[in-house]
């Protein structure tokens, strides 16, 4: 069974549902959960993408220029490589099945280049103008006006900060210049102050501190601020300041962040004693307000914002950009897939439909589709299917019908044959014709009584029986042509070498299925030994009733004559010398009269036969010991054939059978007086045994080289009271007949080559 | 779309111009037990870093310093890596620049300037950092120090993305102690 299996699970019941033999994997065109889950997953992204777009004004410009940036470049790349590859996979498929000669290709191919023609030009429009107005808002992010706004501002900022700078330094510059710097090396700490305060409390400045340098470095020695200062935790900055100044540091200026707020702003310089020695740096700071301090960050940060904008102007074109080719490609793959898709979900069940109608066609009548949809083209496959299981079933009964066909075929084939071979083996011939007369069939029994052979079949049967010795079947031939539908039946005499063969025949016309003739069957049966039987019968009953009749008066006549010759016996002798002669004939002839009334009888009255298995060559050779001697100029040789098998016969009846041959053998060659022949060709007689073990039979030969006999005394040679010799009363071959025939087997008479007569026996084995 | 074809072509190919004119010059020098490698980037400083420096943006130069052995038929072997990064923030309202060395994760330096050569000079120049240690390299065997630099944040509108760094170099040396 084959099916192909790309079915939803969810759909109804099937006629026809297929063994779960092997999981199959579903493609993912075919797969609605994941179709789904792809979809879900894309908007996901196209959702989290746009969020990203969004939000990218918080986003650090390392993420966004980099990790952002990198991922929007690598998904086009990606996503154009998958679209050139899926192009080029529908090419190269559009490309194959053409070759292949694959329905719907074109129309596949068609339909994905329509919509992807249509998606195309919205999808790059969209492109070219968003990009398009993507620089026109990047380029106004930047317009003249703004950035002069900002700038303007910043440099406020810049300004105030550099005049509270420059004050401060001049201020600190001043200081060290005007500070005692003994008193700043002898750490004279009230001298300092002194120096100092007046600029606090003149409020020049809101904080002054001094440090004295031990060995370079700087060490606080006097601190005055103004009350206004807010208090806090020391200010190590100033430490590190005064260091840096001290080393000759040329950044001369600081700003320290305040933790109440606020922000200070440093100056420094170094105190120097008369020789120019450094002997302590002294540090000016100004107090920024945290207002001013705030306000100026505010502008710096939006200065900042502001360029750093522009510095990642290209990097956020770039995102925009990468945003919307990737929404291009992303829409162009989907136009392409979807193309795909609808060609395959529309073009598959025609192709099923196709693929199933060839494999029905080519005689799978098994072969199934499985409906994957619910729509018109599901019922279509559904109607497929049931007109495939239809055809299924009606194919397994024109099967089935087939074999039960063959199978009758194969049974009347054999009956003909066996019909053929009961025709072929019996003895009654057979012989059919069609309507034309021509002859059909004609079996062996057929051949052999009417001594034509096989070539006659498709003779007019008219003329295969125009031979002068097959005249008298003409009569069933007439009946045949004069359209006569009843059998019509004969006894018939053929001449056969000069004996009559006797058949019944009988023709038997054949009708078809509305009466009209359509040929005829002849049937004929060798009756021969049936009326030779009868014969023999009629001649057994006459011979018992003449038997009867004349035995009857012999010995009355026989008495009389013997008393007639004893009253004569004082007679004269001249009347005695003729009773003499007269009793003595009629006592001879009374004598003779018995014997054959005797032999009559004998005829009549044949024992039926007591058959021993017996050995042939022996009772043969038992046999012709009887005639050892006593025909001198008469050969008589045997032939017995050896490792002859018993056969069962009567010994006596047999022996009478030779016996009767051989004398007549002898009576043929001249008796006592046969004489040699001037051609030294000696009188002889041949007795001679034969197994013929194809027909089962064992053969009895006496030949002889005498006078022969004619074909025309040869078919009542077997007959009572026929002989060919003056004083033979005609019955011993009759008797040999008889004998042979109740031994189940037959004898046969025929010419001796080159002269003479042979007998021929059969006795079955 | 031509247009958008342009740009993309526009940005790739400033991005290999500006990767081509940028070199790495590398000195290794193995000395007490050390690999002490020197290395400075050329041309790392164009206009678009000095505005992104001036623009307040904290601007870091990462270099991936690699202790790399050829071998015939296979793949360079990595004997050691390191990961050196320089960078700065302009304060735009004190003019002044707060920059920071750092390797492997640990701070080396971390100061302020307000001289702009000053904190170029840092950015782009190391003087014989000792990165590695040679007691595992082998006598008179050749070795070669690779070093990629990385600039973040990135100003091209377009990042290839195979390209893990701005630029590379990388030079040989036989490794002889002293």
């Amino acid at each position: 069974m084959t099916t192909i299996r790309d079915a939803r699970p969810a759909l109804p019941p099937r006629p026809f549902r297929p063994p779960p033999a092997a999981i199959e994997r579903r493609p993912f065109r075919d797969n609605p959960r994941l179709i789904l889950l792809g979809i879900v997953l894309l908007i996901a992204a196209l959702a989290a993408m746009v969020t990203l777009t969004d939000q990218s004004r918080e986003l650090s410009p390392d993420f966004l220029s980099g990790v952002v940036l990198y991922a929007l470049s690598a998904a086009d790349l990606t996503i154009l490589v998958v679209l050139l590859f899926v192009l080029a996979r529908y090419i190269v498929k559009l490309a194959v099945e053409r070759r292949r000669g694959l329905p719907f290709s074109r129309f596949r191919f068609k339909l994905v280049l329509a919509l992807l023609g249509l998606t195309i030009i919205p999808s790059v429009l969209v492109l070219l103008v968003g990009g398009r107005l993507i620089r026109d808002s990047t380029q106004r992010w930047f317009s003249a006006p703004i950035e002069d706004v900002v700038s303007s501002a910043r440099n406020i900022a810049l300004e105030l900060y550099r005049e509270r700078e420059k004050h401060v330094a001049a201020h600190a510059s001043r200081m060290a210049r005007e500070m005692p710097a003994g008193a700043v090396a002898a750490a004279n700490l009230d001298a300092v102050r002194a120096a100092v305060k007046s600029e606090v409390t003149q409020g020049r400045v809101k904080l002054v501190e001094v440090f004295r340098l031990e060995r370079g470095q700087p060490v606080p020695l006097v601190a005055v601020e103004s009350p206004t200062m807010p208090r806090g935790p020391a200010r190590p900055s100033a430490d590190r300041f005064a260091a840096r100044i001290a080393a000759g540091s040329t950044d001369s200026a600081a700003f320290d962040p305040l933790d109440a707020g606020g922000e200070l702003v440093r100056s420094g310089a170094v105190i120097r004693d008369a020789g120019g020695t450094p002997v302590g740096v002294v540090i000016a700071s100004d107090l920024l307000s945290t207002e001013l301090a705030a306000q100026s960050r505010r502008i710096t940060a939006a200065y900042e914002g502001y360029t750093q904008l522009q510095v990642l102007k290209r990097p956020l074109e770039g995102v925009y950009l990468s945003f919307f080719l990737m929404m291009t490609l992303m829409i162009l793959l989907s136009a392409t897939w979807t193309g795909w898709y609808l060609a395959k979900r529309i073009t598959r069940p025609v192709q099923l439909l196709a693929a199933g109608a060839r494999e029905i066609g080519a005689g799978r009548l098994d072969h199934r589709i499985e409906p994957e949809t619910r729509d018109e083209f599901g019922s279509l496959v559904e109607a497929f299917n049931t007109m495939a299981g239809e055809l299924a079933a009606s194919q397994k009964k024109l099967e089935r019908s087939r074999v039960d066909l063959e199978r009758k075929n194969i049974e009347l084939d054999e009956r003909r044959r066996y019909i053929e071979t009961v025709v072929e083996r019996i003895a009654t011939g057979v012989i059919s014709m069609d309507a034309d007369g021509r002859i059909e069939t004609i079996n062996s029994a057929a051949l052999r009584l009417l001594e034509v052979d096989r070539s006659v079949i498709g003779s007019l049967a008219d003329d295969v029986l125009a031979r002068e010795d097959l005249r008298p079947l003409d009569i069933l031939l007439r009946h045949m042509r004069s359209g006569g539908s009843d059998p019509a039946a004969q006894e018939l005499a053929l001449a056969r070498e000069g004996r009559e063969l006797h058949l019944a025949a009988a023709m038997t016309p054949l009708l078809g299925e509305e009466g009209d003739p359509s040929g005829a069957v002849l049937v004929f049966d060798d009756v021969t030994p049936l009326i030779r039987a009868q014969r023999v019968a009629a001649w057994r009953d006459v011979a018992r009733r003449l038997a009867h009749e004349i035995k009857n008066p012999l010995t009355p006549i026989q008495l009389c004559a013997e008393r007639m010759r004893r009253h004569f016996s004082g007679a004269p002798p001249a009347s005695r010398a003729l009773v003499e002669e007269c009793t003595t004939t009629i006592v001879g002839e009374v004598e003779s009269l018995k014997d054959l009334v005797d032999e009559f009888a004998q005829f009549a009255r044949m024992p039926a036969p007591r058959t021993v298995p017996s050995d042939l060559n022996a009772l043969l050779t038992e046999t012709l010991a009887l005639y050892n001697g006593l025909f001198r100029e008469i050969r008589i040789e045997r032939r017995l054939a050896e490792a002859l098998p018993p056969v069962r016969v009567d010994v006596e009846q047999i022996r009478r059978v030779v016996i009767n041959l051989v004398d007549n053998a002898v009576e043929a060659l001249g008796g006592s007086g046969a004489q040699a022949r001037p051609n030294a060709d000696t009188p002889f007689i041949v007795v001679e045994t034969q197994l013929d073990a194809v027909n089962g039979v064992a053969r009895i030969i006496v030949a002889d080289n005498g006078p022969g006999i004619s074909p025309a005394d040869r078919d009542k040679l077997f007959m009572p009271y026929y002989s060919t010799k003056r004083r033979g009363s005609g019955l011993g071959l009759a008797i040999v007949r008889r004998i042979v025939a109740e031994h189940g087997g037959s004898i046969e008479v025929g010419d001796h080559t080159p002269a003479g007569t042979v007998f021929t026996i059969e006795l079955p084995v | 779309m031509k247009r958008v074809f342009a740009f993309a072509l526009a940005a790739v190919l400033l991005h290999a111009a500006q990767a081509a004119a940028q070199t790495i010059k590398i000195t290794p020098l193995a000395r007490d037990g050390q690999v002490l490698v020197s290395f400075n980037l050329t041309d790392g400083f164009n206009d678009d870093v000095r505005a992104a420096i001036h623009s307040g943006m904290n601007i870091t130069f990462q270099y991936q310093v690699d202790l790399r052995r050829s071998t015939t038929l296979w793949l360079d072997r990595t004997i050691a890596s390191a990961v050196v990064s320089a960078s700065v923030r302009f304060d735009t309202l004190t003019r002044k620049y707060q920059f920071t060395r750092m390797h492997d994760g640990r701070t080396l330096l971390s100061d302020m300037t307000d001289s702009y050569d000053v904190v170029r000079q840092w950015l782009t120049g190391f003087e014989k950092l000792p990165l590695f240690n040679s007691r595992t390299l082998e006598r008179n065997s050749e070795y070669y120090v690779r070093v990629r630099a990385t600039k973040s944040p990135r100003t091209a509108p377009f990042i290839w993305p195979w390209a893990g760094h701005d630029v590379m170099g990388q030079v040989k040396f036989t490794f002889l102690p002293h």
